[in-house]
Formats: structure tokens, C-alpha cells, sequence
């Protein structure tokens, strides 16, 4: 079983270190389109318009799926001043109860996400704007970060609360510990 | 309603819960408890409203900049270059380490990566030479501080995003302030370094020669500096704009000086992603906050409590600033602000008081958090770079720098326009 986890973990960490990589991707393409945009402005042509509709889809998106890596780098900020004073038990403890509440709120935004995509699904919205983008695209992308990070954050929890219960400090502290690394 | 929101923020930080979801359990908590109609039905429009923004992917491009830069090949050559400027002073290398610092501010818009880079050069330099490593390990870590408040700046940003103040606006009067306390911190080592020459080390004194020589290694990023601030004052750019040529520019001073790899560049990409996590929830969890509160009537609530206190406006803005320094003991910077700003500001701002100026109030407020124990993590980072001694001896040596802030503090409230004449040429 332990075996299994451990797997099932670093699997997670290997995609979400796939995805962290693309989503740095996407915002180094979204400061060329910028750069682009510019100079085509400096030279009084055409601009391409837009520029800033498709820097904000990018910055959700990119938010949304870089939740996932920076819980599997044990990045969000937590105040570990009570807890680092705790005995091995208590600290476990307090991990346990950050990352069920972490997973509880994934999971309820994760919910709560759909039905901004269903809604624009159903209606056909497009954005108000020159580009008029069908809302759908960039939003099912977001969603799906939302929802991947619900999925990671609940693994992890389950992880978690099993390497708790068996004792096992090293595999909790690297599941759910808080993080040292600044 | 403040009273549960002050609480639960609170026990729901000593439970040591991450500071984002914290903040969406205190909104959902409001929803249950205070709001006559349902709030939480729109979290999925506020959640993709918030991000959708074309403001807040300056951040981690900012990020990105800095991960780019912020090297210690970079660092280096600036230390040195700054050493034969600035170490003449009484104190001698300590004055270096505030320059660097206070040089990589002006690209980098994190506190914490600009202590981590010159903590990483400047050690070894104080072991090697036998610095007193108190007030030299403190200059690290108040220098550090600065990356928060001279432009670039990731929490003005934040702060300008929450508060709908102008970001432009925001910059500009966090330069001088930034700039002024930089030349206090030197002043301040200097007058120590005289009273007790052993705090510090001999100066270091350098021929014109060596400056000139040692002046192109600060050029490029003097160069970036300019082109950020510069684009943004003059109405060129817009701050995402200013930060997308910063990269550009970033990218090349890494190729020219040998500084990037594809390793490096990959490396880059993720730790500005994983920063931009780190940050963003914490600001989607204080927008989603900040909406609960207003809709469930915070501005009434808040106008209760002032009447009730009956405070003079500069007495409540003396309450304030003590809050802040008594909370920055437990709670990092961007948190810190994150999580006050959806009921203080509306309080300053109901006073008759200017929120750009206050921005930067609280930024020099939330750099004290920075430096001050037993949660200060630029104190953390200088601790972590040094090879031996013990923690007590940064938490030392930055009591004056947290000091020179206070006085920064009064000197702000006393002359508001040190921070707000350069935004009213705009």
C-alpha cells in the first residue's frame, strides 16, 4: 500500500511539475504577444487588439492549474508558529487539519467553477469585446485547473491522513508539512 | 461582524491553516452568519473575475524577472562594483549590502528573493573578513526589505488591485520613500560604526579609477530600472506592459552575461509559477472576503465601531500602525496585508486619509514584519545563508533598521508628500 501511494505521489508531482512548465510557457508567449503589440503601436500599423483580453484568459488560467504545484511544493503560505512548538503528534495533527480544510475548499470552488462554464456554454456567451471570444474556451481551461487542484488537494489528503496514521513522519512532512522553502 | 472576522483570521492562522483558504473560510463563515441573501452562489463569477485580469499578470511576470536575474553570477559583480562606491563610509562593507540591495529593489519586486541573493554573496565576504556579523547580517535583511517598496513592487500592485488605486500612481510614491529610507539605513550604520567602530569594519576606500571601471556592471540593471519606471511615468506603458519589456530585458542582460541556460530558464518558469500560486491565492481568497464583507454591510459596521471608539482620525491612525507593528511579529508581509486590507483601508480612507499614501505607510509597516522576530522571514533567510552563529545575532543587528522604519513612519505622516509629490506630477 505504501508503495502504492508513494507512486500515486510522485506521479502527482511529476505532472504538476509538467503543467508548472507550461503554464511558464504560456506566460512567456504572453510577453512576446505583448512585446508585439508594442512595437506594432510604436510603428503606427495595425495593432493586433486584444492583447489585453488574452493576457487576462492567461492569468486565470495560469492561476488555476499553478494551485496544484505550488500544493505539491508545499508552497502556500501557512503560519507554522504554533505548530513548529508541537511534539510530533500535534504537528501531524495540524497538518491534517490545514490540508482537509485546503481540500474541503478546493472542492467547494471546484463545484462553484462549473456553473460559470455551464452558464457560457449554454447561452453561447462571447466576450464583449473586438475579438468576441467564445467565453467557453478560455473557461473550460480554468475550470479544469480548479478542478485538477480539488483532485490533487484530495489525493493528498487521503496520503496524508495515511501516513499519519502509520507513523510515518518523513512521507507526511513531504504530503502535507509546512513548507521551509520561502 | 469585525469582531468575528479579527477572531476567526486569528485562530484560523494559529491553526496554521494556509493564509488563502483562511480567508475563503472567513468569507463563507460571513455568508452563513451575517449576510441576509445568499453570497456564495457567485464565488465562481468572483473567482473568475479576480483572475481574469490583465493588471495581475504583472506578477509573475515581475516574478519571472526577478527569478531571471536575481543570480548570484548578477549579484556578484553589482556587490562588488557597489563595495568601491559606497564602502568608504564608516561601517565599510555593511553600506554595500544595503546598496545591493537596495539596487536589486529598484528589478526585483520581492523582498525575500533580493535578501536570499545578496545574503548569498555578501556572507561569505563577512566571514572572510572578520565582520562583527550582527549589524552585517541586519543590513542584509532590512536592505531586503526595500524589494518591496521601490518599483516594482508585487504588494503595491496587490494593494492597487484591492483597493482600486492606481498602480502607476502606487509606483512612483513608493520611490522616494524607498529610496530615503535606503539612504537612512546607511546613514543610521554609519553613525553607529563611528560610535563603535567594532560594530562594523574598516572602510574601504577606492580610487576613481576602480569606480568607473566598476560602474559598467551596474549599468544594465540601472538601465532595467529606468526602462520600467521610466515607460510607466511617462505614460508609455501600462505596469503590464513595463513588466513584460522588464523580462525581455531581463532575458537578454542573463544572455549577454552568460547567466542563462536552458536549465536556468526552466527553473525560472516554475518558481514563477509556484509564486504566482503562492500569491494569487491569497489574493482571490482576500477579493472573496473583501465581497462578502461589503455586501453584508462592513461600512455600516465600521462606521459603528468609529463612533463608538470616538478616536480622533490621527489617534485611530496610531491604533492602527500599532495593530500592524503587534501583528507583524506572527505574520508575513503579503499575508499581512492581504488579510487587513479589506477592513482597514476602508477605514483610513473613511478618515479623510489618501490610500496611495497609506499604501505605502502600510508597505514600510509590513517591511518592519519582515525584519521583526519571531516571524520575520527576510531574518530567516539571512539566518539560512549564513554557515554558522546563531539566529539571535540577525534578530539583533536589525533592531536599528526596524527603528530607522519607525522614524521613516513618522516622517510620512509628518510630510504625506514624501510619497505623494512624485504621483502628482503625473
Amino acid at each position: 500500500m505504501d508503495q502504492l501511494i508513494d507512486r500515486a505521489v510522485w506521479f502527482l508531482r511529476r505532472a504538476n511539475e509538467v503543467i508548472a512548465l507550461v503554464a511558464g510557457l504560456a506566460l512567456l508567449a504572453t510577453v512576446a504577444l505583448i512585446l508585439l503589440d508594442i512595437v506594432l503601436r510604436q510603428l503606427h500599423t495595425e495593432t493586433l487588439g486584444g492583447t489585453d483580453e488574452v493576457s487576462g484568459y492567461v492569468m486565470a488560467i495560469t492561476t488555476a492549474w499553478a494551485m496544484s504545484y505550488a500544493l505539491t511544493r508545499l508552497a502556500h503560505v501557512r503560519i507554522d508558529l504554533v505548530r513548529n512548538q508541537l511534539p510530533g503528534a500535534g504537528r501531524a495533527l495540524f497538518d491534517v487539519i490545514a490540508l482537509w480544510t485546503l481540500a474541503a475548499t478546493a472542492i467547494f470552488i471546484a463545484l462553484q467553477t462549473w456553473p460559470v462554464l455551464a452558464r457560457s456554454l449554454r447561452l453561447e456567451s462571447t466576450a464583449n469585446t473586438s475579438l468576441a471570444t467564445p467565453l467557453w474556451i478560455p473557461q473550460a481551461l480554468w475550470f479544469g485547473g480548479w478542478f485538477w487542484f480539488a483532485l490533487s488537494a484530495s489525493a493528498l489528503a487521503l496520503a496524508l491522513v495515511w501516513f499519519a496514521l502509520r507513523r510515518d513522519v518523513e512521507r507526511a512532512e513531504a504530503v502535507g508539512g509546512a513548507g521551509s522553502e520561502l | 461582524m469585525i469582531a468575528y472576522v479579527g477572531f476567526g483570521l486569528l485562530a484560523c492562522l494559529a491553526l496554521s491553516i494556509p493564509v488563502g483558504i483562511t480567508l475563503f473560510l472567513l468569507a463563507f463563515g460571513i455568508d452563513a452568519f451575517f449576510s441576509p441573501f445568499p453570497l456564495m452562489r457567485a464565488l465562481g463569477s468572483i473567482i473568475w473575475s479576480s483572475s481574469n485580469s490583465a493588471t495581475l499578470i504583472a506578477i509573475p511576470f515581475f516574478v519571472l524577472l526577478g527569478e531571471i536575474l536575481v543570480r548570484p553570477g548578477v549579484a556578484e559583480r553589482t556587490y562588488a562594483a557597489l563595495d568601491r562606491w559606497v564602502s568608504w563610509m564608516p561601517g565599510g562593507l555593511i553600506h554595500a549590502n544595503i546598496g545591493t540591495a537596495t539596487l536589486f529593489s529598484a528589478t526585483s519586486g520581492s523582498s525575500v528573493a533580493t535578501a536570499a541573493t545578496v545574503a548569498t554573496v555578501a556572507m561569505p565576504q563577512a566571514e572572510q573578513l572578520n565582520y562583527n556579523p550582527r549589524l552585517f547580517s541586519g543590513a542584509i535583511a532590512a536592505g531586503g526589505t526595500l524589494g518591496i517598496m521601490i518599483p516594482p513592487s508585487i504588494n503595491l500592485i496587490v494593494y492597487g488591485f484591492l483597493t482600486e488605486s492606481s498602480i502607476p500612481q502606487l509606483f512612483l510614491a513608493g520611490l522616494v520613500p524607498g529610496l530615503m529610507l535606503a539612504a537612512l539605513f546607511m546613514a543610521a550604520t554609519a553613525v553607529l560604526c563611528t560610535i563603535n567602530p567594532k560594530l562594523g569594519g574598516p572602510s574601504r576606500p577606492a580610487s576613481w579609477a576602480e569606480r568607473l571601471v566598476g560602474l559598467k556592471d551596474l549599468i544594465p540593471i540601472l538601465f532595467l530600472f529606468g526602462a520600467i519606471v521610466g515607460s510607466i511615468y511617462l505614460g508609455w506603458a501600462t505596469p503590464t506592459e513595463a513588466a513584460a519589456v522588464g523580462v525581455a530585458i531581463a532575458l537578454l542582460i542573463a544572455t549577454l552575461t552568460g547567466g542563462l541556460s536552458i536549465r536556468v530558464l526552466i527553473d525560472s518558469l516554475r518558481g514563477a509559477v509556484r509564486v504566482t500560486a503562492m500569491i494569487m491565492l491569497v489574493v482571490i481568497g482576500a477579493y472573496v472576503l473583501n465581497f462578502a464583507l461589503s455586501s453584508a454591510g462592513l461600512g455600516r459596521a465600521l462606521q459603528d465601531l468609529m463612533a463608538s471608539l470616538g478616536l480622533t482620525p490621527l489617534m485611530t491612525l496610531f491604533v492602527i500602525i500599532l495593530l500592524y507593528i503587534i501583528l507583524g511579529f506572527f505574520i508575513e508581509t503579503l499575508s499581512l496585508m492581504v488579510a487587513t486590507i479589506p477592513i482597514i483601508v476602508p477605514i483610513v480612507v473613511g478618515l479623510g486619509y489618501d490610500p496611495i499614501w497609506f499604501g505605502i505607510l502600510m508597505i514600510i509597516l509590513v517591511e518592519m514584519a519582515l525584519i521583526t522576530p519571531p516571524v520575520g522571514l527576510n531574518l530567516f533567510v539571512v539566518q539560512g545563508a549564513r554557515r554558522s552563529g546563531s539566529f539571535s545575532d540577525v534578530m539583533v543587528g536589525a533592531v536599528p533598521y526596524a527603528l530607522v522604519m519607525l522614524v521613516m513612519v513618522g516622517l510620512l505622516i509628518l510630510f504625506p508628500q514624501i510619497a505623494l509629490f512624485l504621483p502628482s506630477t503625473l
